[in-house]
């Protein structure tokens, strides 16, 4: 568990709050769908902050009308990882934004593992840090409960 | 209406030999004063709120104005003569009174494009607000808005980083980012002064941020600010797995000082630096260029700005202000929070925020803003809402401000009866379930409140909160406010 | 774990009082309390949309029954449902089945709205496609392919047009197969998602539902649609005409009748939509016959009016008259 007040990794619109039924995911995805993001499904066993680039579940979703497509998309990705990471990601093709608007956790492993922080001692009292993902000490094949 | 006065004898002479002749002539006389002109696209137009001396005609101080502010001085030189400024010259070309202020006037003047250096604030500024604000014949002049053409926009490289890549580089999406500023603002070690930076940011903030007045003062060496925040900045980073910051403060006597701050903040792997307003615009620009070549994003500390921004009759706006550092190159600026404890009127506080946001400005008087802006794709500034503000009003900032935004609680984290990270978590899920409510459809604005108790009732650090600060509010009247109900259609 | 701890070490915040969330108690809308059938149609004017259907539709008196039908059985169920006499939703799968041109893409967007109006789907849009749309070129792209327009039609109606085109017995390995297994579990498992309706020719149909039980068993409700009479479709002409600011000129109209009599025993017939397109050359035959007049003033009437010869010079006028529909 990690030590931070929530106990558990707080990326994301919603990790301060309790986890989000999937009706209320529904009611998120909706606000998403009324301005015209596109959602995309996207998977991990190692939530780095730097890890910018999550396994995606299939590709963004475009010209949805109704959250059920992506719930449905959600519990297929949630069924085949049920101990990885999985966000909800919404993309905003507006000029001027072009990037994602909305993104939130809605699956975490039982446990996570967490991050140390490595420090290298550098010249005149500097410190190198590096953040390190404990789930990352097993190979690839063996995380997230597989 | 007290019209101004306007007899056509005095129009512009254009007979060389009378224009010319040595001695003393009104400055509308010599062309500054044009009604039937209309602005090209690529002239810059300002809104001056003008208040002339007794006695002294509304269209000859505009007419002023717009001499003083480019090609002319106070008497006829046949100087003049060897230049095109017949091509050139500022015009006033629009001056009425100022509803319910009897005295005060707005002039409209239109310059040209090529009157200024490209890609240059100083130079715009040193002729916009450079004599012209001690003039004699006018006992006040403001700068209430400008129109910068899309000509002059594309000389400038705006922001270096820009809200939506910011947003991309901490990975933070569709909510208000959250800071805090250490307190106190001066006084504290080094070494204490990053236990409150790792505190905040494990506790649920996004940023931690130095204040406007903390450099290398001696209880606190600028190295050692640096070198400790960093220290909590990673830990922090490693105990939420959320990419965090802490606006480092470079302002320094010199550019030596500053370009040495900003580097070893580089060195050491921040995400941002911060300035300060008082640096002046050579050094913001020179910065923010520093900042686009290191990946840096550029906290700007609008210190100092009150001293002109906040009387209503002399001065410039702060959506001037507003504009010119759009232009220069900040990506985060300090623009006020309408509900806490520094000057600003809603709507007028809201238009600040469009400058910095907007992909076009539009016309909006009740907002205070007088002119459409086309910002020509320039990347956009994240406005920050600093000054306190606490967890029992993110209702009503989240309505005022929506995402784009970083609210910033110092004292509504740090003072916190049980604690910094007790205070850092009230305003995180005070943020979070205000977010998702106004998602799902609910009235925040109204529910908010209520919202808030419901998110309580299982997060006792934000019960503390509401139970220390629900009922605080600054309600003082503003002294900047628009001339324009909501009510009222464009008069012009 | 299901939400944050909010737990500080040492903190003098106590530890966080498990606060049973409750769900928020659906508060009870005016649909949900309706206790008659003037009280679902008046909250969902679902009524209006079938008044629509039958003031801008001409003809398909049977079809409207069947629609009034199925809507008075979709205002019963939720009456039944309101109080707690039933608990699952209806299965609302439907097929059309008729010739080309007789109106089931039209009235299944009615349907549509019908169903939204009464929320037996969310946002009552249509997603129309036929196989190309489902089915794939190679292996591996028929799942993906088919489920996108499943989820671009969740909340909506999906109108498969020719659906029998989905199964090719001849090819035992062909991907419409696939299509179908999804379709076929969309439509069992996720019923509150979307309505799916197939259409195309009826004895084509037949014969792949035969082939296919699985979507007989699915499909509640089979709506026939006839073809039009030659009044019928005379009504429609002059509708078409009307909406595009034509009429017909003295002699054209019973021109058209004429028109109407010989191709009805052409092959080919597809109803409105032969309609349409013999209009569509009558317009170009009016354009090109005052195109020939350069000179002449051009009234409104003049542009407004398809004359008799405009109608006269078609083809069907031409051929030998055949005795096979």
């Amino acid at each position: 568990m990690m030590t931070n007040p929530t106990g558990r990794i707080t990326q994301g619109q919603f990790s301060f709050l309790p986890d989000l039924t999937d009706a209320e995911i529904a009611l998120q995805i909706e606000y998403g769908l009324a301005r015209n993001y596109a959602w995309s499904v996207e998977y991990t066993d190692d939530p780095h902050p730097r890890n910018t680039y999550w396994e995606m579940y299939g590709m963004p979703m475009f010209d949805l009308k109704d959250a059920a497509g992506v719930i449905t998309e959600l519990q297929a990705c949630r069924s085949t990882f049920p101990e990885h990471y999985i966000r909800l990601v919404a993309f905003d093709s507006t000029r001027g934004i072009e990037s994602v608007a909305m993104s939130f956790i809605v699956n975490r492993p039982k446990q996570e593992p967490g991050f140390g922080l490595v420090r290298m001692e550098a010249r005149s009292r500097e410190i190198r840090y590096t953040v390190h993902s404990y789930a990352t000490d097993r190979p690839e094949n063996e995380r997230g409960g597989r | 209406m007290a019209s101004p006065t306007d007899s056509a004898n005095l129009g512009q002479i254009t007979d060389k030999k009378k224009r010319y002749s040595a001695g003393v002539l009104k400055y509308r006389q010599m062309g500054y004063w044009d009604a039937d002109y209309v602005p090209k696209d690529t002239d810059t137009i300002c809104l001056f709120r003008i208040t002339p001396q007794e006695g002294v005609d509304a269209i000859e101080a505009a007419a002023a104005v717009a001499g003083e502010s480019s090609t002319a001085t106070w008497t006829v030189v046949w100087t003049d003569r060897l230049t095109a400024c017949d091509s050139y010259r500022a015009k006033a070309f629009k001056v009425e009174p100022v509803p319910n202020n009897p005295g005060q006037y707005f002039a409209w003047v239109a310059y040209d494009l090529v009157l200024f250096e490209e890609g240059s604030i100083s130079n715009m500024t040193a002729s916009l607000i450079g004599n012209v604000f001690s003039f004699k014949p006018l006992k006040a002049a403001r700068l209430e808005d400008i129109r910068i053409p899309v000509a002059y926009v594309k000389t400038f490289r705006g922001p270096p980083t820009g809200l939506i890549v910011e947003r991309e580089r901490l990975d933070k999406f569709g909510r208000p980012l959250l800071g805090a500023t250490t307190k106190p603002k001066l006084g504290l070690s080094g070494r204490n002064y990053g236990r409150v930076i790792y505190e905040g940011l494990k506790g649920g903030l996004d940023f931690m941020k130095d204040d406007e007045n903390i450099n290398s003062q001696p209880f606190m060496h600028w190295r050692d600010r640096f070198l400790y925040v960093m220290d909590g900045v990673n830990k922090a980073s490693a105990a939420t797995g959320e990419v965090k910051g802490s606006y480092l403060n470079v302002t320094g006597a010199t550019m030596e000082d500053v370009y040495e701050r900003a580097e070893f903040a580089k060195e050491l792997g921040s995400v941002v630096i911060m300035l300060d307003l008082v640096l002046g615009w050579a050094a913001i620009q020179s910065m923010s260029n520093w900042c686009r070549k290191n990946d840096m994003i550029l906290h700007m500390h609008r210190a100092g700005h009150g001293t002109y921004t906040r009387q209503k009759n002399h001065g410039v706006s702060f959506r001037v202000m507003t504009k010119w550092l759009r232009l220069a190159g900040v990506d985060h600026l300090h623009a006020g929070t309408a509900v806490g404890k520094l000057e600003g009127d809603p709507m007028t506080v809201q238009g600040y925020y469009n400058c910095c946001r907007d992909s076009y400005t539009k016309q909006d008087l009740p907002r205070g803003l007088f002119f459409d802006q086309d910002w020509a794709d320039m990347r956009k500034v994240m406005p920050v809402a600093s000054g306190g503000i606490h967890a029992g009003q993110m209702h009503q900032l989240l309505d005022l401000f929506g995402d784009d935004v970083v609210l910033q609680f110092g004292g509504g984290t740090i003072g916190h009866p049980a604690g910094i990270q007790a205070g850092a978590v009230a305003n995180r899920v005070a943020l979070e379930c205000m977010v998702k409510a106004r998602n799902e459809g609910k009235d925040i604005k109204n529910e908010g409140p209520q919202i808030l108790r419901d998110a309580a009732r299982s997060c006792t650090p934000l019960k503390q909160a509401l139970d220390t600060w629900g009922e605080i509010s600054f309600n003082y009247a503003s002294t900047d406010t628009s001339d324009y109900a909501v009510t009222a259609s464009p008069s012009n | 774990m299901a939400g944050p701890l909010y737990s500080i070490p040492g903190s003098t915040a106590a530890p966080p009082a498990t606060v049973a969330v409750e769900a928020d108690a659906a508060s009870a809308g005016a649909l949900e309390s309706a206790r008659t059938v003037g009280a679902v149609l008046a909250q969902t004017q679902a009524g209006a949309v079938m008044d629509e259907l039958d003031r801008d539709l001409v003809g398909l008196a049977p079809v409207k029954a069947r629609i009034r039908e199925i809507a008075a059985l979709l205002v019963i169920d939720k009456l039944r449902l309101n109080l707690g006499l039933s608990a699952t939703s209806p299965t609302l799968h439907m097929s059309f089945v008729g010739n080309p041109g007789t109106g089931k893409t039209t009235v299944a967007l009615r349907m549509a709205t019908i169903l939204h109006r009464l929320g037996y789907v969310r946002k009552g849009h249509l997603v129309a496609v036929t196989r190309d749309d489902l089915v794939g070129q190679y292996i591996g792209h028929t799942a993906p392919k088919t489920k996108e327009v499943l989820k671009k039609a969740m909340g909506g109606v999906l109108f498969i047009d020719e659906a029998y085109y989905l199964y090719r017995p001849e090819n035992e390995r062909d991907y419409g197969q696939e299509a179908i297994e999804i379709l076929l579990q969309v439509m069992e498992n996720q019923r509150d998602d979307l309505v799916v309706i197939l259409a195309g020719y009826k004895d084509r149909m037949e014969t792949f539902f035969q082939s296919n039980p699985g979507f007989r068993s699915r499909i509640a409700h089979h709506v026939d649609f006839p073809d039009y009479e030659a009044g019928d479709l005379l009504n429609i002409a002059e509708r078409m005409l009307g909406e595009q600011h034509y009429h017909f000129g003295p002699g054209a109209r019973e021109a058209f009748v004429e028109y109407l009599d010989r191709r009805l025993r052409q092959p080919q017939f597809a109803n409105a939509r032969s309609v349409r397109n013999a209009l569509e050359r009558a317009r170009l035959r009016q354009a090109s016959r005052l195109f020939s007049e350069p000179d002449r003033e051009l009234t409104s009437d003049d542009l407004t009016t398809i004359s008799e010869s405009d109608i006269r010079a078609s083809r069907v006028f031409g051929a030998p008259l055949s005795h096979e529909k």
